[in-house]
């Protein structure tokens, strides 16, 4: 069923998302005209106003789920699934292409010699700047700067065509007629012909479109594709003999040679001469590094006189104008459907970037969350939420506290000659309130999900048994607002992962440690809560209830309680809310299981689809608790905001 | 009106696109003392490559994977082997150009010493709880441990802890036996325990650690002679060090350690030679591609599977 589910998730998707722009305008138009009929019924800030209204939540998850499918680009790929694919093509050439055209000003504004020459001509005359400031001799001062002058010569030499090596002329025509050629291939609608069989057999045993976690096919299946595929590879090759060029004229390689014998002449002076100071030792061997290092960049000949390169600019803008009519179509629906990223090719595989990599697609995280929601497989092998069967002689042994076993007079027994180990009395004891016997089993659920809810309710459940007397006490005592006021409020605003280390060392790794985190989150909230609901109850209600001889005890269970039961709720569906919040910081304590710690691990793998999953399990789990506590407050306080 | 709109956002992305190159942003850790912070802190590196040179330290090779992701960061020194191969099996666009440090020492297994558990009883391991950070070298080093030693490790609780917390739980013996990185982690541990094996052991067992130097394609593409050059430096700065260690202040200072945990820190650390590199590591046979492959299918998952070939995530042209 999954499996189906799965293969045809495209078709799905295309439909849902035609159902989704159908009730988004549906939605729309009903809420527009609920608000048309009710402008005239109700005035402006009436409370009344802001209930019901089913059709808002419509369009709002409509909304967001044709923004998700959009930006992750779940739309793209439903309707046209062999987009990706020709987009790898395409990127393959700009790939291929990039080591040449980065030398030229078509992405970036200067020309590459244009750039070096700024470079290493001010990074010469910053060398010579710092000379006059340096401890040096003046005849080394002087010789340095010699080699300097010719340095930046050897620099600005190579873009004087006189000194252009002779081949080099001939090397860029043929480069460029070899880029005209392929840009007329690339018009060419039979360019590179048919496909071989066995290409075909490949490209068809190649998995779809994220079918897995591949993501991207990555050899040609369209004939558009096939087209690039093949551009790509001899643009390649092309780029290859255009990077290794060099400008490696007679007369710079005679430059070069001159300054090297320079260099290590001076060097090899400066390492005989024994009575140097300690600060010119040092000064002066960084100054000869320093002119190596430029000397080492100078000998590329990586600068071409200004305007040698220029008819193969030409061609490359030649290629590109061709490149990006021949993508037809496709350009477009990769600017409109594909937002907010692009897809490159990598040298092993085409790979989503941009929102297409950090939002998984819908569907993708659908099938993920079905994947490790399969109890066989789950996550680290333990399941999302399952049960499994457990002894109740385990479950209701924390009843009875271990020591009972240690009151028992005698000895544990001890294994016998032939290896049998006899119980007696002590141990039988010891058995039972450890657990350790034969009981019936019941199913007790478990796994991440039940892992983190049962903490989140521990860490609640404590926090208001806990907080809202104090709470209330607060609110109703002097002594106990001013003795327990300065400890609330200051470890309230500590963020929960601050006290992380700390907790570790008292709690250790166990559940314990982590539920404590929860209940400190809890526990203030509710204090705070409960306190400003005790201090808001009307004195005319207390004084009544004195009148008609109520004692201390009924006037706190009948006035002061339902009083401030609003003020309690709410803060229970604060706490609630950071509770959920901070289980995720409190599971990366000593990670074992629980969806904090599943977030964690698939962080480190960049396994986004698991990560999304984790981050829509917490808002759904939120929800729910949410949903109850909103169930409970109608019940239980239904005059709330009526008085 | 249409051309001004057009030439506009023409010269934005040009200015854009110019300024985007203008440094190298490179990624380091603290903490972690290798002969190249010389290079760094005396600006031999913006020396040679004649562009500023940011340096960014990271907590975590992770972190390094997703500041490359998101273009913040071109290099990478010193990543470790484990998030390298994670990421390539996320399908990131990054590549290993070179090897930084190679280490035998500075991973490690504690066990506490009151558990009488050694490398003879290591089965007795099975039932009890240890800490581990996932999907790092530490965890690589814990699963070869286990497998060398016999130990099933689906009879292991397993808690997943940065080294510290887990120097901790150790301590307190929360944990029977920790794995982790880092010379204070493991000193703290080594209080409480003993390695569970040594360095020559690990060595038997296949357990050899290396971080490498990984870039972005991108800017391996665009900028091929800025990687060369630093890769240049690195093995200039690493070639300096060997011959005079005089400026061991220099380093622990840039990392952030006493002079003693620097010096005893580098003594476990080797950094292989260009021709080590070429010849040991991405030779045919070398630890670095099998080391790659071997991770990258041991922490293979369904959503981010192993690679059919990993070589093509190895780069070695930038060591010539």
């Amino acid at each position: 069923m999954s499996e189906f589910l799965f293969e045809q998730r495209n078709t799905i998707v295309a439909f849902l998302i035609i159902g989704l722009i159908i009730s988004l305008a549906l939605s729309i138009v009903k809420g527009r005209r609920v608000m048309a009929t009710e402008r005239t019924d109700l005035v402006f800030g009436n409370p009344a106003k802001a209930l019901g209204g089913w059709y808002w939540i419509i369009t709002g998850m409509s909304f967001v789920m044709l923004i998700w499918f959009y930006f992750s680009w779940d739309a793209a790929r439903a309707y046209n699934p062999k987009a990706a694919n020709e987009l790898c093509q395409v990127a393959k050439v700009e790939s291929a292409i990039k080591p040449m055209r980065s030398q030229f000003p078509l992405d970036k504004q200067n020309l590459r010699g244009t750039d070096l020459i700024a470079r290493d001509s001010a990074q010469l005359e910053r060398i010579n700047n710092s000379l006059q400031t340096l401890a040096l001799q003046n005849s080394v001062k002087l010789e340095a700067a010699a080699i300097l002058t010719s340095l930046h010569s050897a620099l600005v030499d190579q873009a004087n065509p006189v000194y252009m090596k002779a081949s080099l002329a001939t090397e860029f025509k043929s480069i460029a007629a070899r880029i005209d050629s392929l840009t007329a291939n690339f018009n060419d609608p039979d360019f590179p012909g048919q496909p071989t069989v066995a290409q075909q057999a490949a490209a068809a045993a190649q998995p779809g479109w994220g079918d897995t976690g591949k993501e991207i096919p990555v050899l040609a299946t369209t004939p558009l594709g096939y087209r690039y595929e093949a551009i790509a590879a001899e643009i390649r090759l092309i780029a290859k003999d255009f990077v290794k060029l060099r400008n490696t004229s007679p007369h710079l390689l005679a430059q070069v040679a001159d300054i090297n014998s320079r260099i290590k002449d001076a060097k090899a002076r400066f390492k005989a001469d024994l009575n140097i100071s300690i600060e010119e030792q040092e000064a002066r061997t960084r100054l000869y590094s320093q002119l190596n290092k430029m000397l080492k960049r100078i000998d590329d000949g990586a600068i071409y006189p200004p305007n040698s390169l220029d008819d193969i600019q030409s061609s490359l803008v030649a290629f590109d104008k061709t490149h990006i009519a021949q993508q037809g179509s496709l350009k477009a629906f990769d600017t409109w459907m594909m937002p907010g990223g692009r897809i490159m090719a990598g040298n092993s595989a085409c790979s989503e970037q941009g929102s297409g990599r950090w939002l998984p697609k819908p569907s993708d995280t659908l099938g993920t969350l079905m994947r490790i929601a399969d109890p066989d497989i789950g996550f680290k092998d333990i399941p999302l939420l399952w049960y499994r069967w457990q002894p109740v002689g385990g479950m209701i042994a924390f009843l009875f506290p271990d020591w009972i076993a240690e009151l028992v007079p005698g000895d544990y027994p001890r294994h016998t000659q032939n290896g049998e180990i006899k119980s007696n009395f002590k141990s039988n004891v010891q058995d039972f309130v450890t657990g350790n016997y034969e009981s019936f089993s019941i199913p007790v659920p478990m796994g991440h999900m039940w892992d983190s809810i049962i903490r989140v309710v521990i860490g609640l459940f404590f926090g208001i048994i806990l907080g809202v007397p104090l709470g209330l006490f607060m609110g109703l005592s002097r002594f106990a607002k001013g003795f327990f006021d300065p400890m609330v409020e200051l470890y309230r605003p500590v963020p929960p992962l601050a006290w992380a280390p700390l907790i570790l060392t008292i709690f250790g790794i166990q559940d314990d440690g982590k539920i404590f985190l929860l209940f400190m989150v809890a526990f203030a909230i509710m204090v705070i809560s409960a306190r400003t609901g005790a201090t808001g109850t009307q004195l005319s209600k207390i004084h009544a209830a004195h009148s008609l001889g109520a004692s201390h005890r009924q006037i706190l269970r009948r006035v002061i309680l339902p009083n401030s039961l609003p003020e309690i709720l709410t803060g229970i569906r604060i706490s609630i809310g950071v509770c959920w919040g901070t289980l995720v910081a409190a599971e990366m304590l000593a990670g074992t299981t629980g969806i904090g710690f599943v977030e964690n691990v698939a962080r480190k793998q960049s396994d986004y689809e698991v990560i999304w999953v984790t981050i829509i399990i917490l808002g759904v789990l939120g929800l729910l608790f949410d949903l109850i506590m909103r169930a409970v407050i109608t019940r239980t306080i239904p005059w709330r905001g009526k008085g | 009106m249409k051309t001004l709109l057009k030439t506009s956002t023409a010269a934005i992305a040009l200015a854009l696109a110019g300024n985007a190159v203008a440094d190298v942003n490179v990624a380091y850790f603290l903490e972690w003392a290798t002969p190249n912070q010389i290079a760094k802190v005396e600006k031999a590196y913006d020396d040679a490559m004649g562009e500023t040179v940011n340096w960014t330290n990271f907590g975590s090779g992770v972190g390094m994977t997703e500041a490359m992701l998101s273009g913040d960061i071109d290099i990478s020194y010193s990543q470790g082997l484990t998030p390298f191969a994670n990421a390539v099996n996320a399908n990131a666009p990054i590549k290993m150009i070179a090897i930084a440090v190679a280490y035998g020492a500075a991973d490690d297994c504690i066990v506490r010493s009151d558990s009488g558990i050694t490398k003879d009883n290591a089965s007795e391991l099975e039932g009890q709880t240890v800490a581990v950070p996932l999907n790092t070298m530490a965890d690589f080093g814990f699963r070869m441990t286990m497998s060398n030693l016999g130990v099933d490790v689906s009879q292991l609780t397993i808690v997943d802890q940065e080294p510290a917390d887990a120097a901790v739980s150790l301590a307190d013996g929360a944990v029977v036996m920790a794995c982790a990185y880092g010379a204070n982690s493991l000193a703290k541990m080594k209080e409480v325990g003993a390695p569970m094996l040594t360095p020559a052991e690990k060595a038997a067992a296949g357990i050899s650690s290396f971080d490498i130097i990984s870039v972005t394609e991108t800017f391996a593409q665009e900028h091929p002679d800025l990687v060369r050059t630093f890769v240049e430096v690195t093995h200039e700065a690493n070639a300096a060090w060997a011959a005079d260690q005089s400026k061991l202040g220099v380093i622990a200072k840039d990392a952030g350690m006493t002079e003693e945990a620097t010096t005893s820190q580098m003594s476990g650390f080797t950094f292989p030679t260009v021709a080590e590199q070429k010849r040991d590591y991405f030779g045919p046979e070398g630890i670095a591609r099998s080391m790659v492959a071997f991770m990258g299918n041991m922490f293979a998952t369904s959503d981010t599977p192993a690679l059919a070939d990993y070589n093509v995530t190895i780069d070695t042209s930038f060591l010539d």
